[in-house]
């Protein structure tokens, strides 16, 4: 079928008429919708005039009209319309505008859609919508675009001042500048995020100078956390998303990092007097603004650290005061006051970490940093360990905690045993805790059992088996000496020729788990000897490879004092006795006498008869009656004495054992570093003497802080003694010999 | 002759020429060491010299015999203070600690017999007049850093006990004085003091060793002493008693 030629004028001249209708719909005069008919013409006519065949294929010549149709109705209509309008209604007639190209997008593109399927494709022109965007973004973006920038500026700045705004239009307005860049958001980001960001970061740093001067910490980070919440929102309402970053952290550097020194330091409101005053409101507020900052929590978890060692540093320095100002035996008192106050401490702060700064590391480890400064320090002459140790024997002992209730006591045991994770001599304090224990099983002082269990349990836990191993055999010793004892009672009962006619009790200990006593060859009274000799009778039926080594200082004796008014029940140890049934034979005996007979040491026979003779007791009299004794004295028999009482305790005061606890630590500390330092080099046969000296520490510091002069004079032994030698080139390099 | 290439015959020659060797004993020394000059004088050098050695010993042990103590095989107090006499040197001079350390002496005062041969072979003489001569070289070897090194941590097995591991304080402090009379050690009278004021035990080998390094590497002032250093801790205090006796400014 032969098709008449149209001829570009007569087929152009037909598209306008098209295109002038859609004009005025646009422009909103009464016109008539398109009716399928009028598209349909309108689509053949492009379809013809590109199907004609050449010269009158018309193609590239109706692409480029295409073009030129956005353009003069943009250069005629549009720009006009939108330069006379500033602002806010600039804002609302170019977003008008912009619907408005878009329509005219749609429609014109499809009328010349037959351009897209071949012509276009077939070249790799631009296709038609792109075409039609880009006329738009020539023309009427790059004229405006920065107008309209400052014009959105403007409103989102009037809005910070809490004036209501136009959000829909500010979201259509940024929609622009997104679309208008064709799936990239360089043209958003470029030619309004930058700006807008600039803008915050200024409106902000104008509004943090004047604030920081006159608002105190909570009401500056009130209005801070404010204008964040703000700002997020804006981002929902009206910017897009990817602006959200940007913006909280411009506000977040200005509002809070720039001042974040000013802020945390504020004299009355700052951190430090949030934490003299418990804000703890404030306090995790100041957490949820500056845990999003990089690095913005460090400064708070040092004031934090300050803070707690500062309070901790006042209660030691309190019990030091109260402790020298007052006699010495309430000075114990106080120091046990000072570990209760301790532990309210570490509860308190405690709460601040898991609640304030939601278990965030930096701040436990401030609060652990904080409590080994000041648990680390001494009280009045005792190391925190002791009174860690003492403190637990207090609780544990008879009398008391007999008001607490189980749980209570269970609950400072667990709070103990996690105080104990912040002193570094941690061996110190298992010394201690060994003698406390040692006494607490031996003199039938212990009040419960299952405490005794249960706080072995807590330290195997924190501490490990090695820690506890010691401890739980007395324990478990003491159990067999039980069952031992009723064995033995049970020996006597078969045996009546073997009895001694003595209540006799024997504790069998395994000597590695105790404490070393010292122990003495004293001459014991001939009925003693008779009850140790039946006792190892007893004992040698049981076990044949056991040496039984007599321990007589940790023995107690009930005797009978035959006093001219009535008999007296006397408790006493075993050398108490001693010194007093050698009365039993003479009324009168001197010091030397006394001496010779039991075979004891000046130290401690001084102690015994002062014990006997000087104290609130006086079972026997001293000549010359003075409060000591003295070498040249001679004791008798004291028949007067008598008490309301019908049993009575006298008392041995107990040696200080302090020093010798210390030195015995210090010991085992030798064989500690040595056997670490020779594990370290065998693994390693070759190491810096830095490198060494650290590995030694990291591996001791769970028992104990190891003094580095200490490791040093045990590299030095260790190579006297050849295990190890300084490499002959390098003395910093140390060598495993063997 | 053997075949030899010019090259080699040259350096046969300097060989020669330089030590005085046969030219057999030069070859052997120059085919041990692959023909590297410098090497086959140490392969010469190291190696005992048969030429004269039959004369050579029977001469020395007529010399020991002169010193030799009555009652046993070695020399003694009395001998060697003969021998300094004759060498017109008093005992207590450094130069003799040099000689023990030529001879290996393994304690100071005696030399076995072993030990004074081979030590005055070493040294290559074989009379006192010899020897006498020998004695400005043998000062000027405690110049030589690294013979003052060796001499000074032989003085230390040389001048200890027999069976001891360290070295009694007084001989320690002997020691010094005279070893550091050779070398310029401006501390040297303050390590003493400290020694005697707050130490007053014997002295280990580890920190008879290292105050040498520690002479040698630390300035007087100690503007480059690192307290984390190696130093044994018998000089970490030495260098806090510095401080506090204000012999140096912190």
């Amino acid at each position: 079928m032969e098709r008449k030629t149209i001829d570009l004028e007569q087929g152009w001249d037909y598209m306008q008429t098209g295109i002038t209708k859609l004009k005025r719909i646009l422009e909103g005069l009464p016109e008539p919708a398109f009716d399928s008919e009028q598209y349909m013409m309108l689509y053949t006519t492009i379809y013809n005039m590109c199907t004609q065949k050449p010269p009158h294929d018309y193609s590239q010549q109706l692409y480029d009209k295409y073009r030129e149709a956005f353009e003069e109705y943009i250069n005629s209509t549009v720009l006009p319309a939108l330069r006379e309008k500033h602002d806010e209604y600039m804002l609302r007639e170019l977003v008008k505008r912009w619907a408005n190209h878009k329509v005219m997008v749609r429609w014109l593109s499809r009328f010349f859609y037959y351009l897209d399927r071949y012509f276009i494709a077939r070249r790799s022109l631009p296709p038609l919508n792109e075409v039609g965007l880009t006329c738009f973004r020539d023309l009427v973006y790059n004229e405006l675009h920065s107008k309209v920038k400052e014009a959105v500026i403007a409103l989102v700045d009037k809005e910070r001042e809490g004036e209501q705004i136009d959000r829909a239009l500010l979201k259509n307005v940024l929609d622009i500048y997104v679309e208008i860049g064709m799936g990239q958001m360089e043209r958003y980001e470029e030619d309004f995020e930058s700006f807008m960001l600039q803008d915050t970061a200024s409106y902000y740093s104008r509004k943090a100078s004047s604030w920081i001067q006159e608002d105190s910490c909570p009401d500056y980070m009130l209005k801070s956390e404010e204008c964040l919440k703000k700002e997020r929102e804006r981002v929902t309402h009206y910017l897009h998303s990817s602006s959200e970053p940007k913006l909280v952290e411009k506000v977040q550097h200005e509002l809070l990092v720039v001042y974040a020194n000013q802020l945390l330091e504020k004299e009355h409101s700052g951190c430090r007097a949030l934490l003299r005053d418990d804000k703890v409101d404030d306090l995790s507020r100041m957490y949820r603004l500056y845990h999003k900052i990089v690095r913005g929590l460090e400064p708070v978890a040092n004031i934090f650290k300050q803070h707690v060692t500062a309070e901790g540093n006042a209660l030691v320095q309190q019990a030091e005061d109260t402790a020298t100002n007052q006699a010495a035996n309430t000075a114990s008192v106080q120091e046990q006051v000072l570990i209760r106050k301790v532990i309210e401490l570490h509860d308190k702060y405690m709460v601040y970490v898991t609640e304030c700064f939601q278990n965030h590391t930096l701040f436990h480890k401030a609060l652990k940093e904080a409590f080994e400064i000041f648990c680390n320090k001494t009280v009045a002459g005792s190391s925190s360990a002791e009174l860690l140790a003492t403190f637990c024997d207090n609780i544990l002992k008879k009398g008391g905690s007999e008001k607490l209730s189980d749980e209570a006591i269970e609950d400072t045991l667990e709070k103990v045993v996690k105080l104990l994770a912040y002193i570094s001599d941690k061996d110190l304090f298992a010394e201690f805790y060994r003698k406390k224990l040692a006494r607490r099983l031996l003199f039938d002082r212990s009040a419960n059992d299952d405490h005794e269990r249960s706080i072995l349990t807590k330290l195997k836990q924190q501490c490990g088996g090695q820690f506890t191993s010691k401890m739980e055999g007395m324990v478990t010793d003491l159990t067999l000496a039980r069952e031992n004892q009723n064995s033995f009672e049970d020996y006597l009962g078969h045996n009546p020729a073997a009895n001694p006619g003595i209540d006799l009790t024997v504790t069998v200990l395994t000597t590695g788990f105790w404490p070393s006593y010292k122990s003495f060859d004293i001459n014991l009274p001939s009925e003693m000897i008779k009850c140790v000799e039946v006792f190892k009778g007893f004992y040698e039926t049981k076990t044949k490879h056991r040496k039984l080594t007599w321990i007589y200082s940790l023995g107690t004796c009930h005797i009978n004092g035959k006093f001219d008014q009535k008999a007296i029940e006397l408790i006493v140890s075993t050398y108490q006795a001693a010194v007093l049934l050698l009365f039993n034979t003479t009324d009168k005996l001197s010091y030397t006498e006394i001496l010779t007979q039991l075979n004891l040491s000046h130290e401690d026979l001084v102690r015994l008869l002062h014990s006997l003779s000087c104290a609130k007791y006086k079972i026997l009299l001293k000549e010359p009656s003075t409060k000591t004794v003295s070498q040249t004295d001679v004791f008798e028999f004291n028949s007067k004495f008598t008490d309301r009482m019908r049993r009575i305790k006298i008392p041995l005061p107990p040696v200080d054992e302090r020093k010798k606890v210390v030195e015995d630590v210090d010991k085992d500390r030798r064989y500690a570093i040595d056997a670490a330092i020779v594990r370290i080099m065998k693994s390693r046969k070759v190491l810096g003497h830095q490198q060494l000296v650290s590995e030694c520490v990291e591996q001791l510091s769970r028992m104990f802080k190891p003094d580095i002069k200490a490791i040093k004079k045990r590299m030095e032994d260790l190579i006297t003694r050849d295990y190890l030698e300084r490499d002959k080139e390098n003395p910093n390099m140390f060598r495993y010999l063997a | 002759m053997h075949k030899l290439n010019r090259n080699n015959r040259d350096k046969l020659q300097q060989f020669v020429a330089i030590t005085g060797a046969s030219e057999k004993s030069a070859l052997q020394a120059l085919k041990a060491s692959d023909w590297h000059l410098e090497a086959a004088f140490d392969v010469f050098y190291s190696q005992p010299h048969p030429r004269s050695n039959a004369a050579d010993v029977r001469r020395l042990e007529e010399l020991y015999n002169r010193y030799k103590d009555q009652y046993s095989d070695m020399i003694l107090a009395e001998g060697i203070s003969n021998l300094c006499n004759e060498l017109e040197v008093e005992p207590q001079d450094i130069v003799t600690l040099v000689l023990s350390w030529h001879m290996n002496a393994a304690t100071a005062c005696e030399f076995s017999k072993q030990e004074f041969i081979t030590g005055l072979q070493a040294l290559g003489v074989d009379s006192i007049a010899k020897l006498r001569e020998k004695l400005p070289f043998m000062r000027s070897e405690l110049k030589d850093e690294q013979k003052f090194h060796d001499i000074y941590n032989f003085a230390f097995g040389w001048a200890k006990e027999k069976g001891q591991k360290s070295l009694a304080l007084d001989t320690a402090i002997g020691m010094w004085q005279l070893l550091f009379a050779e070398r310029e050690w401006p501390l040297v009278t303050h390590w003493c003091d400290f020694l005697q004021d707050r130490h007053n035990k014997a002295i280990s080998k580890d920190t008879w060793a290292q105050l040498l390094e520690f002479s040698r590497m630390v300035d007087p002032v100690l503007s480059n002493y690192d307290a984390e250093g190696a130093w044994p801790y018998l000089i970490d205090e030495f260098v806090e008693y510095l401080y506090d006796k204000n012999v140096v400014e912190k």
